[in-house]
């Protein structure tokens, strides 16, 4: 008897963790969220934040050093000899960039840190989770908040004037930075993931879960053009000059005009494009989701293509003349490439 | 094959009743719980009737009589057995075999309900590509109304008070509670206290309630919410079917129950 209460206590001990990190498993992950500063790459990829080297790709720290249960998936920002990185645990740390060691934590916020914040005029932005904008001082005080409809997962923008914040609420918000008031809103007519790409003539363009581009008048929120699509947009529209690049779900990668929206270039890639492609020296680099980067010219000539193994949401970090790729659910989750492609390192955490 | 035959069909239908009903997740997964419940009823009607059968077989003159000829020989006790089903037109899977058959059910369940929550970005394409798009327009559905009550579905719930350091995790006490007082109802009296059938049953009446707590402690409240409707629809099926014993929750409903009884044999 006391034989079979053991087992049954195991058989639940076993069942129990097998749905808990079945439930994890199925939910909560995203992809490296990779910044550069010239010389050292900033990772945050599940459980910690990586300094590595971008001469050789070791690493230099990594925090927490042993490892906890918190997740990290946006990425770190450096600004001002710091480095700001949120969880998805509602923490806000600020590290030291050259050793990881925690400086302040900002733990007011009640959601994950999906996206990262911005830094304008000694001002922190954070887009948290649960629905608001928080503004800091560069020590981690609250400043001011602006609330939204629903969850914000897209990184913020701004002229220096003005913040503009896109919501899952299907709203794209213009906030004064210096007391956190609204100055417009405009709905979008669906949910925005990814954040706008702003214009030094003052034009936001942003994509929607409602399969449209828009460009926005950042002054007044007015839409100055809006072009619909068959398939999802599951992407920022990467600006260069007087066109955009961007991809669909259904492989199809476009260079579109500014001014109208209008197709310039598109051609078929036949599969899912998935984050905003990297523009580098008159090249532009579309990530495909199944673990594909391909390189075309800005007219749309195919330069070269990639493959790695595991998935890819988000062109590539440009560091000096390379590229850094932070790859979700493969072997490894980070490998810095040449700009024609080659292969120089893959990052292997130590253990 | 998973994908497309049990969980797309499930998301895209816990979503649609969740349009129907005004935007509300928690409203969506209890009524999708109830259809789930009600489909599957003919299945639990079988596993009853299996259930009762194989109970009444325990009190068999014959089965009884073959457990002891034969209990030092396995082999021709099992034929002996199978000879006896067979006169009886007894299936002895026909108690577990229902069981199996809801349990792709429940799996898929959980994993639409935990699907359907999505979280992150990558969650939330993953979600979007089991909507059938003739159906439900993601545009008007997106980001899906998490909140029910003071809960928010797709996170472990507790219940700030104002006073109270702590969040009270309410959710998981109904799961615990709903789930001692499920498994009390249905467990059949035993013929014989004592025997091993009738302690694994207390055994799985006291870590089952634990092991359902634990899970709704942890995991997303949606899933708690769903737990609770499950273990309330299960409560109702069986008091239909006149399988409840209120007495395993009541006793003194046994106590009045064994009086009559005294007082009919002594009058």
């Amino acid at each position: 008897m006391k034989r079979s209460r053991l087992s049954l206590i195991l058989l639940f001990i076993v069942a129990a963790m097998l749905l808990s990190s079945c439930g994890e498993m199925l939910s909560g992950t995203s992809w490296p969220g990779v910044s550069s500063n010239g010389d050292t790459l900033f990772v945050a990829y599940r459980n910690h934040v990586y300094a590595v080297r971008v001469s050789d790709g070791t690493m230099l720290w990594r925090f927490p050093a042993d490892g906890g249960p918190q997740m990290f998936f946006a990425m770190p920002v450096l600004t001002d000899n710091q480095l700001l990185v949120g969880d998805y645990d509602s923490n806000l740390y600020s590290l030291d960039p050259n050793t990881g060691v925690e400086r302040w934590v900002f733990r007011e916020a009640n959601g994950d840190w999906i996206a990262s914040p911005l830094v304008v005029n000694d001002m922190i932005l954070a887009p948290n989770g649960d629905h608001n904008l928080y503004a800091l001082a560069m020590n981690g005080s609250l400043l001011w908040k602006f609330p939204t409809g629903n969850p914000l997962w897209s990184r913020p923008v701004s002229d220096g004037e003005f913040v503009y914040q896109a919501s899952m609420d299907h709203h794209l918000y213009a906030i004064d930075l210096r007391d956190g008031s609204k100055v417009w809103s405009t709905d979008l007519g669906g949910a925005v993931i990814y954040s706008p790409t702003i214009s030094e003539d003052g034009v936001l363009y942003v994509s929607t879960l409602a399969r449209n581009l828009s460009a926005i008048e950042a002054a007044t929120g007015n839409i100055l053009w809006q072009r619909s699509f068959e398939e999802n947009l599951w992407t920022q529209p990467a600006l260069h000059e007087d066109r955009l690049f961007f991809g669909d779900m259904a492989g199809q990668i476009y260079s579109v005009s500014i001014t109208d929206g209008g197709d310039i270039w598109t051609q078929n890639v036949d599969q899912p494009v998935t984050g905003q492609p990297t523009i580098m020296d008159e090249m532009v680099i579309f990530p495909i989701e199944e673990g594909m980067l391909i390189a075309t010219s800005l007219t749309g000539e195919r330069l070269w293509s990639i493959t790695v193994d595991g998935k890819l949401f988000t062109g590539p970090v440009v560091t000096g003349d390379r590229l850094a790729v932070g790859i979700s659910g493969g072997q490894n989750f980070l490998k810095l490439i040449g700009s024609n492609g080659s292969d120089i390192w893959t990052f292997v955490p130590p253990n | 094959m998973w994908d497309t035959l049990i969980i797309t069909p499930f998301i895209n239908t816990i979503l649609f009743i969740y349009t129907l009903v005004g935007h509300n997740f928690g409203i969506a997964i209890i009524l999708f719980t109830l259809l789930i419940r009600l489909i599957t009823h003919p299945l639990m009607v079988r596993q009853i009737k299996g259930a009762q059968a194989m109970q009444q077989l325990q009190k068999n003159e014959k089965w009884l009589k073959i457990q002891e000829k034969y209990k030092g020989d396995k082999e021709k006790l099992a034929k002996e057995q199978m000879a006896l089903y067979k006169e009886l037109g007894i299936n002895p899977f026909a108690s577990c075999l229902p069981t199996i058959i809801q349990l792709p059910i429940i799996f898929g369940l959980y994993q639409a309900i935990i699907l359907s929550l999505a979280s992150t970005p990558v969650d939330l394409l993953n979600l979007i590509r089991h909507i059938y798009p003739g159906l439900l327009k993601v545009e008007s559905l997106i980001p899906l109304n998490s909140r029910f009550f003071w809960m928010d579905l797709g996170s472990p719930e507790r219940l700030l008070i104002p006073g109270i350091p702590f969040g009270i995790p309410i959710l998981v006490v109904l799961v615990v509670v709903s789930t001692y007082v499920q498994g009390k109802l249905i467990s059949p009296p035993a013929a014989n206290p004592k025997d091993q059938t009738a302690a694994m049953t207390n055994m799985m009446n006291i870590y089952m309630p634990i092991f359902m707590g634990y899970l709704a402690y942890t995991l997303a409240s949606g899933l708690a919410v769903y737990f609770i409707a499950s273990n309330l629809a299960g409560i109702l099926q069986y008091a239909m079917l006149g399988r409840v014993n209120w007495a395993n929750v009541f006793p003194f409903l046994k106590k009045a129950e064994e009086t009559k009884i005294v007082k009919k044999k002594t009058t």
